[in-house]
C-alpha cells in the first residue's frame, strides 16, 4: 500500500518547498508530479524574486504596499503581509541551498529593478532565477528523503465523508493505475495557462489541480484574474522577462516612440504589468503597432549587460524569432501567463476541505489580488508553500487515515479510463476541442473584455463539452499514452475555463487584470470583494467574500 | 513552409516490438521549430506519437531528441537548418533505452547525477545572512547551472557509448558547480571529498576530450571544459596518483624539456614507472611497433631553441610548486 | 604554394610513415612546405586542461614563427588542427593575445593575429582545388571502399573550426575519397573518439572505441579506413589487434593516412608511402589495388 501523511501534487517550487518542509517537520512525505521536478514550470519564471532585505535599508512594508497597490486593492493585505515579512528569510534560505544569485560589489546579493516597485528588490540569477532556483530545490528535495512518484498522473481526488484520503494516479511510463493514501493532500499544480491560446504557459500547465480540487468541492477565488504579460513573443507567446525593462529596455509603438509616458509617465516601462499591457494593447488597436506587436528595445542596454544579464531571454529571440536584442528590437504583445486566482487558501494554505491544502500559482491566498508584480510569485511558492508543508505535516499529527476501498477505487478509475480509450473513433480530435477553447477564451478574455464576448465564450465551451464527451482517444496502448494524458488534461482546462468565465462576467467593474470596456472604471463601493466559485448542484455557483484591509485604504492607481 | 519529418518510431507493446522508420508530412511557420512539427504530427495526425515536451523555450529540457543525427532540444532547433531535401530525420536520444518513440529512459542519467552527492555541503556553521561571495564566482558557476539537464551531452557521449559506467558529462558537470562553489568544501571553498571521489574509476579521467557533448549542449555549459577543470581541481587539491595525472604530467614535462612530445616515455610515465604488469602489457605492442619501423625515437632529440619553449612555462606557470 | 609546415610530433614519432608520406604528395602537388624546426608542440589538449593560456602561448608562438616567414601554415594531424585553431579563436580577444605577445616578448616573437592554420585536407580541397588533385590521379582507387575517420578536434567545436565560412569542410574527407576514385563508407562513427586520449587511462574504453568503429566500417564492406589523424592512426591501427582481442573477433581493416591513400591514387609505391609499416596488414588491400591495376 502506498501511503503517506503528506502528499504533494506538483514538483515546481511550491511543491517541492512544501514537501521538503513537511518532511523537516517529521512527516512520511512524498511527492508525486505528471513531469520530472526540474521539467516544472517554475522554470520559466525568468526575472528574479523579490524580498525586502533590511540590511540593505528595505523595508518589508514598502514591499507590501507595492504588492497591494499592483493587487489594484484586490489582495488581501493580512496575507500580503505575511509573504512580505518572511520573504528575507525564505531569499536567505534559498541562498543557503546553493541557489548562485548575483552579487554586487561587497559580494552580496544584488538586485534589479522590477516593475511596479519604487526600490531595486528583486533579487536575481541572470535571466534564468526560476531554473536556477528549481534545481537547487531539487536538490534539496533529494537531500530531504522525500519519496518521488516521476511522471505520475494524478487523475481523481478521493474524499470519503469530507475528509480526503487520497488520490488515483496513472504511472504514465506503464499505464498502471494506483490508489495512494494519504492523511493530508497539498496541490502544487501551477497554473492553467493552456486554457488560452496562445500562452507563455508550458505545454503542462492545465489547471489539473484546480479542477481536482474545485470537482472535489474546493472554492476557487478571484478566477476572473488572468495576467496578460506585457512582453511575449510573436508567434508562439513565449515569454521574454520583464527583467529586459527592469535593466531598462523600452517599449516602441511602430514609430519607434515610447508610448508608455502616456500611460505611466512616472514608472514607464515599469508600471504594473496590467498597467503596461493595457497601453499596448491600445496603442495596438489604434494602429500603432505591427503585425498585432509593439516592440521591445533593448538595444541601448549594451552587448555586455545583454550577455550577463538577459543572454536567455537574447537566445530565445534568436531562436524563435531570428532576432538578436543586442542588435534588433523585438516583436511583442501582451500574452496570457499567470493566473491570480485559483483554489481558495488561508495563509497556512489550507482550504475549506479538511486535509486539503493548496500553494503556489493553483492557489489564492491572496496575495496577488487583481494583478501579480513581476518577480512576487516565486516569493509566493517559497513562502506558502513552506507554510503548507508545516500545516499539512502538523495536521497530519492529529488525523489517522481515512479507510476506503482500495481495489474497489483502483478498478473504478480503471473503468474510467478504459472507457475513454474506448471511445470510438468520429473524426474530432483532442487538440481541436483544445484550440477551440483556447481561441475563445484569448479572444474574450483577454487584455479588454465586454459582456458580449463573454457570453460568446461560455456559449463555445458549453459546446465544447459537449464535444470533449465523445472526443476519441487514439492511442490505445498502456506505455506513455501521452494522448491519454491530453485527454484527462483537456477535461481538466475545460473544467478551469468556465469559472473563469463565469466570474469574470459576473464582476461588473475593471480591477486589476480585468478591464471592461462595458464597465470601464474600478468600483471600489459594489466591487472589491473577492468572487468565490464552486461547485453547486446544477453547476458552478458565484458568492462573494470581503478583502482583508489592514493598513492601506484603496486610491487611484498612477504610476 | 512544408517538412518531411523522418520519425524513429517504437512501441513496446508491439506484436514485433522493433524500431522503424515512419514519414510524416506537414506545414508549419517559416520559423517554426522541429518541435513545431512534431506536436503538429502528434495533434492532427498521429495521437500515439509520444515524445517529451513542455516549456517550448529551451528551459525544462524535455525535448531533446537526435536531430539528423547528433542530440539537440528540438524547441531550439529550427527546421529551416536542419532539413536536408526537405527531410529532418529524428530519433530518441542515445545511451538511454527507448521507452516509447522519442521517449527515453531517464533513470541510468539520474542514477550518474546522484553519484555526485546533489547537494551544498558547507563545512562548518552557515552564516546569518548570505554568504559572501564574488559577482564573478557566481557568474562562473551560473555557465553551469544552466544546465537543464536535458541529457543531450550524456546522449552523444562517445565514452558512455562503450562504458555505462562512466559518471558521463552531466553528472560531472554538476559535480563541478559544486567544486567550483566558494560556499562548498572547507572554509577555502575546497570540496577535497569530493574531488577524490571524482579522481576514482569512471570518474574525470575517463574523459577522451573528443567535445561531443561541448558541441551538443544547448545551454553552453561545456560540460568536457567543466571535467577538464576538475582535473586540474583533483591535481591542485593533491589527488596525482593516477594514470590520468601522470599523464598529465608526463606530456607537460616533455613539451617543456624538448619543446615535443616523448611519445616512448610518455606511455610507462602515465602507467606508472613501477606498474610492472601495465608495462608488461604494452610489451607486445610494443615489439610490434619495434619490428614495423613504427617505434618512436629512442633517444628523443630536443627541439632546436627548446629552452625558449621552457622558458614559456616558467613565465606562464610561475615557479613550480610541488 | 608554400607553406609552413607544422608535422606534428607524432607524424616524427609513432607514425614515421606519414611525414614522408605527405612530402612526397605534396611535390606532386606543387606544394612547397618550409619547415619551422623550432615550432613546439601544440599541447595537444593535455597542456590546455592543464593551463590554457600556457598552451596558446606556445601556439602563438608557432603562428608568429609562420608570421615571420610570411607563410600560411599547413597542418598533418585533426588533433594540432584542433588545438590550433581552438587556440587561434581565443586570440581573436586583443587584450588575451597580448597578454600572450607579453610571454614571447623575451624570444624577439609576436603574433600579428593573422595566421590560418589549415590541414592539409582543407588545403586540397579550398588552396589547391579537388580539380588539380584529379589530374593527378594516375591510378584511381576503383572498387576501393574507404571508410572516413576525422578525428573530433577537425569536426568539434564548430565556432574555432569556422564551418560557418566553410561548411564544406565536414564533407571533405569524402570528397577526398571520391576524387581518388573510391567509393565512401558512410558510417555513424566517423566522427567519433578513436580513444587515443584515454589509452593510457582507461585502456578497455580506449580499445571499445577502436574496435566499435573499425567493426562498423568493416561491417558495412569497408576495405580499409582513411583518416587525416595520426593519432586516431595510431590508435586504430596500432591497438586494433589488442582492440580485436578484446572484442572477441578478428578485425583486420587497414587503417590509412590520408596523405598515403592519395599517394597509392597518383601512382606512388606502397613502399614510399610506408604502407609496410602499419600493424594491421595492408597487404591485401595492395592486392586488390594490383590487381585492379593490372585489369
Amino acid at each position: 500500500m502506498l501511503e503517506h501523511d503528506v502528499l504533494v501534487i506538483g514538483a515546481g517550487l511550491a511543491g517541492m518547498r512544501a514537501a521538503i518542509a513537511a518532511r523537516a517537520s517529521g512527516a512520511t512525505t512524498a511527492i508525486i508530479s505528471k513531469v520530472h521536478p526540474v521539467r516544472s514550470h517554475s522554470n520559466a519564471a525568468q526575472g528574479g524574486i523579490n524580498a525586502a532585505l533590511t540590511d540593505r535599508g528595505d523595508d518589508w512594508e514598502e514591499h507590501a504596499y507595492d504588492t497591494v497597490k499592483g493587487s489594484d486593492y484586490l489582495g488581501d493585505q493580512d496575507a500580503i503581509e505575511v509573504m512580505c515579512k518572511a520573504a528575507g528569510q525564505a531569499l536567505i534560505d534559498m541562498e543557503h541551498f546553493g541557489v548562485t544569485f548575483n552579487r554586487d560589489d561587497e559580494g552580496k546579493l544584488g538586485t534589479r529593478a522590477f516593475g511596479g516597485m519604487r526600490r531595486a528588490r528583486t533579487f536575481f540569477v541572470g535571466d534564468f532565477t526560476g531554473q536556477a532556483m528549481l534545481h537547487v530545490m531539487f536538490e534539496q528535495l533529494i537531500k530531504s528523503g522525500v519519496r518521488r512518484y516521476e511522471e505520475w498522473f494524478v487523475s481523481s481526488l478521493i474524499i470519503e465523508d469530507g475528509q480526503v484520503c487520497g488520490v488515483m494516479a496513472l504511472e504514465i511510463r506503464t499505464g498502471q493505475v494506483y490508489a495512494i493514501r494519504a492523511k493530508t493532500v497539498i496541490f502544487c499544480t501551477g497554473g492553467f495557462g493552456r486554457v488560452f491560446e496562445p500562452s507563455t504557459n508550458a505545454l503542462i500547465c492545465t489547471g489539473d489541480g484546480t479542477a481536482l480540487a474545485f470537482n472535489a468541492g474546493a472554492e476557487l477565488m478571484d478566477m476572473e484574474m488572468v495576467q496578460y504579460h506585457p512582453t511575449t513573443l510573436a508567434g508562439s507567446g513565449v515569454l521574454i522577462s520583464e527583467a529586459a525593462r527592469g535593466e531598462g529596455a523600452y517599449l516602441l509603438d511602430k514609430d519607434g516612440n515610447r508610448f508608455m509616458e502616456k500611460y505611466a509617465p512616472n514608472m514607464m516601462e515599469l508600471a504594473s504589468r496590467d498597467v503596461v499591457s493595457r497601453a499596448e494593447q491600445t496603442e495596438i488597436n489604434a494602429g500603432n503597432g505591427v503585425n498585432g506587436c509593439v516592440y521591445l528595445d533593448c538595444r541601448h542596454l549594451g552587448e555586455a549587460l545583454i550577455m550577463e544579464k538577459l543572454s536567455q531571454i537574447r537566445e530565445i529571440g534568436i531562436d524563435l524569432v531570428g532576432c538578436d536584442m543586442i542588435k534588433d528590437t523585438i516583436p511583442i504583445r501582451p500574452g496570457m501567463h499567470y493566473a491570480m486566482g485559483g483554489i481558495r487558501t488561508n495563509i497556512d494554505g489550507q482550504t475549506n476541505l479538511p486535509g486539503v491544502y493548496a500553494a503556489g500559482e493553483c492557489a489564492c491566498v491572496s496575495v496577488h489580488g487583481g494583478n501579480r508584480l513581476g518577480a512576487n510569485s516565486l516569493l509566493d511558492t517559497i513562502v506558502f508553500g513552506e507554510r503548507s508543508g508545516n500545516h499539512a505535516a502538523e495536521a497530519a499529527r492529529s488525523v489517522d487515515y481515512v479507510e476506503f476501498n482500495v481495489d474497489q477505487a483502483v478498478r473504478k478509475e480503471e473503468k474510467r479510463i478504459q472507457k475513454l480509450l474506448d471511445r470510438p473513433k468520429n473524426g474530432d480530435r483532442i487538440a481541436a476541442v483544445r484550440l477551440g477553447m483556447g481561441d475563445s477564451m484569448n479572444r474574450n478574455l483577454a487584455v479588454y473584455r465586454n459582456e458580449e464576448g463573454m457570453q460568446e465564450t461560455l456559449g463555445d465551451l458549453s459546446e465544447l463539452e459537449k464535444r470533449f464527451e465523445t472526443v476519441p482517444v487514439e492511442n490505445k496502448g498502456k506505455v506513455f499514452n501521452t494522448d491519454l494524458v491530453f485527454a484527462l488534461e483537456l477535461g481538466f482546462m475545460l473544467d478551469c475555463a468556465t469559472p473563469i468565465a463565469m466570474s469574470a462576467l459576473d464582476r461588473k467593474d475593471s480591477r486589476g487584470a480585468q478591464a471592461r470596456t462595458d464597465y470601464p472604471d474600478r468600483d471600489d463601493e459594489n466591487w472589491m470583494k473577492h468572487l468565490v466559485i464552486k461547485k453547486g448542484e446544477v453547476g458552478p455557483e458565484l458568492t462573494y467574500a470581503p478583502v482583508s484591509v489592514t493598513k492601506w485604504t484603496p486610491e487611484e492607481r498612477k504610476y | 513552409m512544408d517538412v518531411t519529418l523522418r520519425v524513429q518510431r517504437f512501441d513496446p507493446e508491439a506484436a514485433d516490438p522493433k524500431p522503424f522508420w515512419e514519414d510524416f508530412q506537414v506545414s508549419i511557420e517559416d520559423n517554426g521549430t522541429v518541435l513545431d512539427a512534431l506536436i503538429k504530427v502528434r495533434e492532427d495526425q498521429d495521437g500515439t506519437l509520444s515524445l517529451r515536451c513542455s516549456c517550448r523555450s529551451s528551459i525544462c529540457g524535455s525535448c531533446a531528441m537526435r536531430i539528423n543525427g547528433h542530440a539537440a532540444l528540438a524547441c531550439k532547433t529550427q527546421a529551416t537548418g536542419v532539413m536536408e531535401d526537405g527531410v529532418i530525420t529524428v530519433e530518441p536520444m542515445g545511451n538511454m533505452p527507448v521507452v516509447k518513440d522519442l521517449v527515453v529512459d531517464f533513470d541510468l542519467f539520474w542514477d550518474k547525477i546522484m553519484e555526485v552527492d546533489p547537494y551544498l555541503k558547507h563545512e562548518g556553521p552557515e552564516p546569518e545572512a548570505e554568504y559572501i561571495a564574488s559577482n564573478e564566482a557566481m557568474l562562473h558557476l551560473s555557465g553551469v547551472t544552466s544546465c537543464i539537464m536535458c541529457g543531450a551531452c550524456v546522449s552523444d557521449c562517445t565514452v558512455l557509448e562503450v562504458d555505462p559506467s562512466f559518471l558521463g558529462p552531466a553528472a560531472l558537470a554538476k559535480a563541478y558547480r559544486f567544486t567550483a562553489d566558494p560556499r562548498d568544501g572547507d572554509e577555502n571553498g575546497v570540496s577535497k571529498d569530493r574531488l577524490e571521489a571524482l579522481t576514482k574509476p569512471s570518474g574525470i579521467w575517463d574523459c577522451t576530450r573528443c567535445m561531443e557533448c561541448v558541441t551538443v549542449c544547448p545551454k553552453g555549459v561545456a560540460p568536457m571544459d567543466r571535467i577538464m577543470a576538475l582535473r586540474d581541481q583533483a591535481m591542485e587539491a593533491g589527488f596525482r596518483d593516477t594514470n590520468g595525472a601522470r599523464h598529465t604530467e608526463a606530456f607537460s614535462e616533455s613539451v617543456q624539456h624538448s619543446g615535443w612530445l616523448d611519445e616512448l616515455r610518455l606511455v610507462p610515465k602515465s602507467v606508472g614507472m613501477t606498474n610492472l604488469s601495465a608495462l608488461i602489457g604494452y610489451a607486445p605492442i610494443a615489439i610490434q611497433a619495434l619490428t614495423h619501423g613504427k617505434m618512436p625515437p629512442i633517444i628523443h632529440k630536443k627541439l632546436p631553441d627548446s629552452k625558449n619553449v621552457g622558458k614559456i612555462f616558467d613565465k606562464v606557470e610561475g615557479p613550480k610548486k610541488n | 604554394m608554400k607553406y609552413a609546415f607544422f608535422p606534428g610530433c607524432v607524424s616524427r614519432g609513432g607514425c614515421p610513415e606519414l611525414y614522408p608520406a605527405t612530402k612526397l604528395i605534396c611535390e606532386k602537388l606543387d606544394i612547397e612546405l618550409q619547415e619551422m624546426p623550432a615550432a613546439s608542440c601544440t599541447g595537444a589538449g593535455v597542456l590546455q586542461e592543464k593551463n590554457e593560456l600556457l598552451g596558446d602561448t606556445l601556439n602563438a608562438r608557432t603562428f608568429a614563427m609562420a608570421e615571420a616567414l610570411d607563410l600560411p601554415i599547413l597542418t598533418i594531424c585533426s588533433t594540432c588542427q584542433g588545438v590550433m585553431s581552438q587556440a587561434n579563436h581565443r586570440l581573436k580577444d586583443p587584450e588575451y593575445l597580448a597578454k600572450v605577445n607579453g610571454f614571447l616578448a623575451e624570444e624577439g616573437l609576436e603574433y600579428k593575429g593573422n595566421a590560418n592554420p589549415k590541414h592539409l585536407l582543407w588545403v586540397l580541397i579550398e588552396d589547391i582545388g579537388l580539380d588539380k588533385l584529379l589530374t593527378l590521379i594516375t591510378r584511381p582507387l576503383a572498387g576501393m571502399r574507404l571508410a572516413p575517420f576525422y578525428g573530433c578536434y577537425i569536426v568539434r567545436p564548430a565556432n574555432a573550426l569556422d564551418f560557418e565560412d566553410h561548411p564544406e569542410r565536414l564533407e571533405s574527407l569524402e570528397k577526398i575519397i571520391e576524387t581518388i576514385g573510391a567509393t565512401v563508407v558512410d558510417f555513424a562513427g566517423k566522427t567519433r573518439c578513436c580513444g587515443f586520449p584515454i589509452l593510457t587511462i582507461n585502456e578497455r574504453n580506449s580499445m571499445a572505441m577502436v574496435s566499435k568503429h573499425t567493426i562498423e566500417a568493416k561491417d558495412l564492406g569497408a576495405d580499409a579506413m582513411i583518416t587525416p589523424c595520426p593519432l586516431c592512426h595510431l590508435n586504430l591501427d596500432s591497438f586494433q589487434p589488442k582492440a580485436a582481442a578484446q572484442a572477441g573477433r578478428p578485425i583486420n581493416l587497414p587503417i590509412l593516412h590520408m596523405p598515403q591513400a592519395i599517394g597509392l591514387a597518383m601512382g606512388l609505391s606502397p613502399e614510399a608511402m610506408g604502407l609496410k609499416r602499419h600493424i594491421v596488414s595492408t597487404k591485401p588491400l595492395l592486392t586488390q589495388l594490383g590487381a585492379m591495376a593490372g585489369g
